[in-house]
């Protein structure tokens, strides 16, 4: 194996930090440079608290109220996928980052997979923050070289009759999976549809999950 | 065997490479680790330090310390730098003020 | 060179003359071939893409910056189109194992692109 291991002992669950327990020296750095940028006039602290915010509300959940609406509305659909993001603004979604967004529709015969190999680009304006390990070496670098052995990892199996298209994220496009809707939901309402939609559907390493009984 | 290979392939180049199997890791981020994203949104909306600044100056920290640090520790040392190279704050600016947080946490304790 | 000059009417008898780089140069369908330049430095295309051979899947509008100088602090400068290419997963590795019709998607920006 070549290459750092990309640590993975650095991205376990942390204990919550304590009130007397003293900021690491990662903690102390980010509070000087922030201090230090906005005594220079360079930012100002209403930005970052108002950052913070726009990061909090940003979810998979908004992620699936877009694939609910396009799983129910065929006409919302095709503007879904001709333009990604124009089509998530009907939703109010804000695109902050201004990066574009592609959605690639999986098929009976596409499954579709996003990953960054160089770094960790991911649709944050629609998913919220990625998983760790999406942004870790292992996903990073197996994703593009066999993808159905790391889907097999996700207990998903797709059969050599369905293409998988794994894309890479490099520059200012960012991906978001449409998933399969799964058979026998189709008097599900958009609110219960969505409440099935998970962010791994939406990265593409598992499916929407069928339902197992009877649901209004 | 030459050193190019360490300046041909970036430390963060791992497309391909041979890995280990998937750990499903996840953390809720540290208030710090959030404050730290804000921080490189904000930065980039300025164009401060843009988002693509922002991955070179991480590339850039080099393969032992994109392997050792953590990923937001990796983004603030490489505000850190970029801040330096740009003359925006200086090496001096930063001790100064990291000892003045310090010493800020030791006398109240928070 | 295709798309470095090109001609476009706006109305049926006006033609105007399109800025270099406005046009893309190289349309959906295209077979390309991704550089085999190894910058020092920072770059966007990673090692395992450099020499596949692809297909053009989609032109991506509108003309953006080379995210590879805006690194440096560019934040304006010579805009080109990025293409999304499409490169079969045999064509990538040799002992690929699974569909020979899986393949890999990826942007690339057009100075790194030559057609084939």
């Amino acid at each position: 194996m070549s290459g750092p291991p990309d640590h993975p002992q650095h991205e376990h669950p942390h204990a919550p930090v304590g009130a007397d327990e003293k900021p690491s020296y990662y903690d102390m750095m980010e509070t000087a440079v922030r201090e230090l940028l906005i005594e220079r006039g360079l930012i100002g602290a209403g930005e970052i608290r108002r950052q913070i915010e726009v990061l909090d509300s940003r979810t998979p959940a908004l992620g699936a109220k877009v694939v609910a609406r396009a799983w129910v509305d065929p006409a919302f659909k095709q503007r879904l996928l001709a333009d990604g993001r124009k089509a998530c603004e009907e939703f109010g979604i804000s695109f902050y980052d201004d990066t574009e967004l592609i959605v690639l529709e999986n098929t009976e015969t596409v499954h579709n997979l996003i990953v960054c190999t160089l770094c960790s680009c991911y649709p944050r304006p629609v998913l919220g923050l990625p998983p760790d390990w999406y942004k870790l070496k292992p996903y990073r670098a197996r994703a593009v070289s066999e993808p159905r052995a790391v889907l097999a990892e996700f207990g998903t199996h797709i059969p050599n009759g369905v293409d998988i298209h794994v894309s890479d994220s490099t520059a200012m496009v960012r991906y978001l999976v449409l998933p399969k809707r799964p058979a026998n939901t189709e008097t599900y309402s958009e609110e219960t549809l969505a409440a099935m939609v998970t962010r791994d559907a939406m990265i593409g390493v598992v499916e929407v999950a069928a339902p197992t009984q009877e649901v209004t | 065997m030459g050193t190019e290979e360490l300046l041909k392939r970036l430390p963060t180049d791992m497309g391909g490479l041979p890995a280990d199997a998937i750990v499903r890791s996840e953390h809720d981020l540290l208030p710090w680790e959030k404050r730290c994203h804000a921080l490189a949104d904000v930065l980039d909306f300025h164009k401060i330090i843009n988002t693509e600044e922002k991955r070179r100056g991480v590339e850039a920290l080099g393969a032992e310390m994109v392997g050792k640090l953590s990923y937001y520790e990796r983004w603030i040392a490489a505000f850190a730098n970029i801040l330096f190279a740009k003359g925006i704050l200086s090496p001096a600016d930063l001790a100064r003020k990291m000892d003045e947080v310090e010493a800020r946490w030791s006398a109240t304790g928070s | 060179m295709n798309g470095e000059i090109a001609k476009a009417s706006i109305t049926s008898d006006a033609q105007v003359v399109l800025a270099l780089g406005e046009a893309p140069a190289f349309g959906v369908g295209d077979r390309i071939r991704i550089l085999t330049r190894m910058p020092v430095g920072h770059y966007r295309v990673p090692r395992y893409v450099r020499g596949r051979s692809g297909i053009v899947e989609a032109v991506i509008e509108p003309t953006m910056i080379d995210n590879e100088a805006e690194a440096y602090g560019r934040n304006a400068g010579m805009r080109r189109h990025y293409y999304r290419i499409a490169v079969p997963m045999t064509e990538l590795w040799p002992d690929y194992e699974g569909s020979p019709r899986d393949g890999l998607r990826i942007e690339v920006f057009e100075t790194w692109l030559e057609r084939i």
